[in-house]
């Protein structure tokens, strides 16, 4: 009962970093209607530059945190701004593949520089386990958690409740409409990229802690699997990317420790396909019928 | 207010607006009627930047506009209701009047507009919290005007605001344009109920496939032959 609370614990740790990165997915998504696929790239950066700032500067963990949240967010509105801004009147498509094309240029840029071999991330939280009751859990884990949900509460009172928050939602329904009461479109596009690869970048260095591995590839798999949270929940859905996300960290964890560590990546795969055969517009997702 | 000088508009190779010149002075109604298709949504739209004339110019109190962004246009006291309502649609009945006010930092004046919204609206109120998406058609027109005055325009576009309602509501929303007119704002009003549209306005222009055809007070263009058969049903 101990070990499998504690699983539980851990799932929901794994899944609030995929829903950390899910929320960038899929609030681009919202604004623009792109897949981003270079955003699990965006957390290997945010990953690299906590390494940096953390190796060379020696400054605390929320210190690291911070500049690499905003060495991401810049990352994320200069990629719009050179590679996507300029195909927003383009087919869908184009965009799509230029992100491919953006993910390998960045999982390229970090190989040549940084080489191939993962770098050890500094540990920026001293790694111990707490004993809650009878349970014991590590600080990374409980960390990862807190801030997670944190950074996910802060985002929910911005977009409701801001005006900036406001306007994202406004543009992300009707660029016109948004453009005739005044609304900076470009800039709320920018917000949202700087928002989500913020996010990202937390994703990044926590996942970086956890693992104690900085890579080029790192990106990869949790970016994948933050999109399948997306999708799951519901994709441009804020709450659909939470809960995917969850979803997806305790399904992996739960295989993992249960079944079989091998299958955990098909199985989640698997659950995807099986939920979207059932509801193609993901869990949270309606079917919008448009009033005319 | 507004002049428009020998505009020209392309959709890609259609040659939508061909040489259109008007203007509205101010504390005027205009109308610009004309059939499916003439070119009346694609004007107010040149007129918002949403879409950029290839030849000629339109000044807004004598200011030249081409070298504006479509969203500063709200600051000069441009407000436009567009075709098809397009209000926010997961966003509240109150949101989407907040949007409305979205340049404004006068709280106390934003309230007031409120108010002065939902005593024009007051179906509006008793759904304030509601997702405007699940407003009826009638009722989703009135929050787009709504939305519109809460910029508290000098100059407001209308985009058929009577399309798809029910007479009765046809009604409601005339007269409270008239009530629009009346408290000094101008009005560039597009209709297809070119009827309903002329008798509130003081001024019409005629538009036919892209041309401007015919143009004059609004009254004569009701008692004019040629324009009842056109555009009146006889
Ligand atoms: N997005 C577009 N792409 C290509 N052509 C367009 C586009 N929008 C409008 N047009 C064309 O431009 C012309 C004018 O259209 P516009 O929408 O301005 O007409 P309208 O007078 O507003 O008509 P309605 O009364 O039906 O709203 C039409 O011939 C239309 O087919
Ligand atoms: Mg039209």
């Amino acid at each position: 009962m101990i070990l499998f609370l504690q699983q539980i614990i851990n799932g929901l740790s794994v899944g609030s970093i995929y829903a950390l990165i899910a929320l960038g997915y899929t609030m681009v998504y919202g604004i623009i209607k792109l897949i981003n696929f270079a955003h699990g790239e965006i957390m290997m950066a945010g990953a690299y530059f906590a390494f940096l700032v953390g190796v060379h500067l020696g400054l605390p963990f929320f210190a690291v945190l911070i500049i690499s949240m905003i060495g991401a967010a810049v990352l994320g509105v200069f990629i719009e701004f050179i590679a996507y801004k300029p195909l927003r009147k383009a087919p869908r498509i184009s965009a799509l593949i230029t992100a491919i094309g953006v993910s390998f240029f960045l999982q390229n840029l970090a190989l040549v520089i940084f080489k191939a071999e993962p770098k050890i991330m500094p540990n920026l939280i001293v790694k111990r386990p707490v004993n809650i009751g009878s349970l014991q859990i590590g600080t990374v884990t409980l960390a990862t958690l807190a801030l997670s949900i944190g950074f996910m509460i802060i985002l929910d009172v911005f977009v409701k409740r801001t005006k900036p928050g406001k306007a994202m939602r406004a543009v992300s329904e009707d660029k016109d409409a948004a453009l005739l009461m005044g609304i900076n479109v470009n800039r709320t596009i920018s917000i949202t990229f700087a928002i989500g690869s913020a996010l990202g970048a937390v994703a990044g260095v926590l996942f970086g802690v956890m693992y104690t591995q900085v890579y080029p590839t790192m990106g990869v798999m949790p970016g994948l699997k933050a999109f399948v949270a997306a999708v799951l929940g519901g994709i441009g859905l804020i709450p659909g990317a939470v809960l995917g996300g969850f979803v997806i960290g305790m399904v992996e964890t739960i295989t993992k420790a249960y079944l079989s560590s091998q299958w955990s990546d098909a199985i989640v795969f698997g659950l995807l396909i099986i939920v979207l055969l059932i509801k193609p517009t993901g869990i949270l997702g309606k079917n919008e019928k448009e009033k005319v | 207010m507004l002049k428009v000088e020998n505009i020209d508009v392309y959709y890609d190779k259609i040659h939508a607006i061909k040489d259109v010149s008007f203007n509205v002075k101010k504390g005027e109604v205009v109308t610009l009627i004309g059939a499916n298709g003439a070119g009346k949504t694609t004007i107010l739209k040149t007129i918002s930047k949403l879409m950029e004339p290839s030849h000629g110019v339109i000044l807004f109190e004598d200011q030249p506009l081409n070298k504006m962004q479509p969203h500063q246009m709200i600051y000069l006291g441009m407000a436009h209701v567009p075709e098809g309502r397009r209000v926010f649609a997961k966003m509240s009945v109150h949101e989407n009047l907040q949007m409305g006010a979205y340049i404004r930092k006068d709280k106390a004046g934003i309230e007031s507009d409120l108010e002065k919204v939902f005593n024009y609206f007051p179906r509006l109120k008793e759904r304030i919290n509601q997702p405007a998406g699940t407003l009826s058609g009638g009722e989703q027109q009135m929050l787009a005007i709504g939305r519109a005055l809460m910029s508290k325009p000098k100059l407001m576009l209308m985009d058929e605001p009577s399309m798809g309602l029910a007479p009765i509501l046809v009604q409601e929303i005339f007269n409270i344009i008239d009530t629009i007119k009346e408290s000094g704002t101008t009005i560039l009003l597009v209709e297809q109920n070119a009827n309903q549209a002329l008798q509130i306005a003081d001024r019409a222009y005629v538009l036919e496939t892209g041309k401007i055809i015919n143009s004059g007070d609004a009254k004569e263009l009701l008692a004019d032959d040629t324009i009842r058969q056109a555009y009146l049903g006889g």
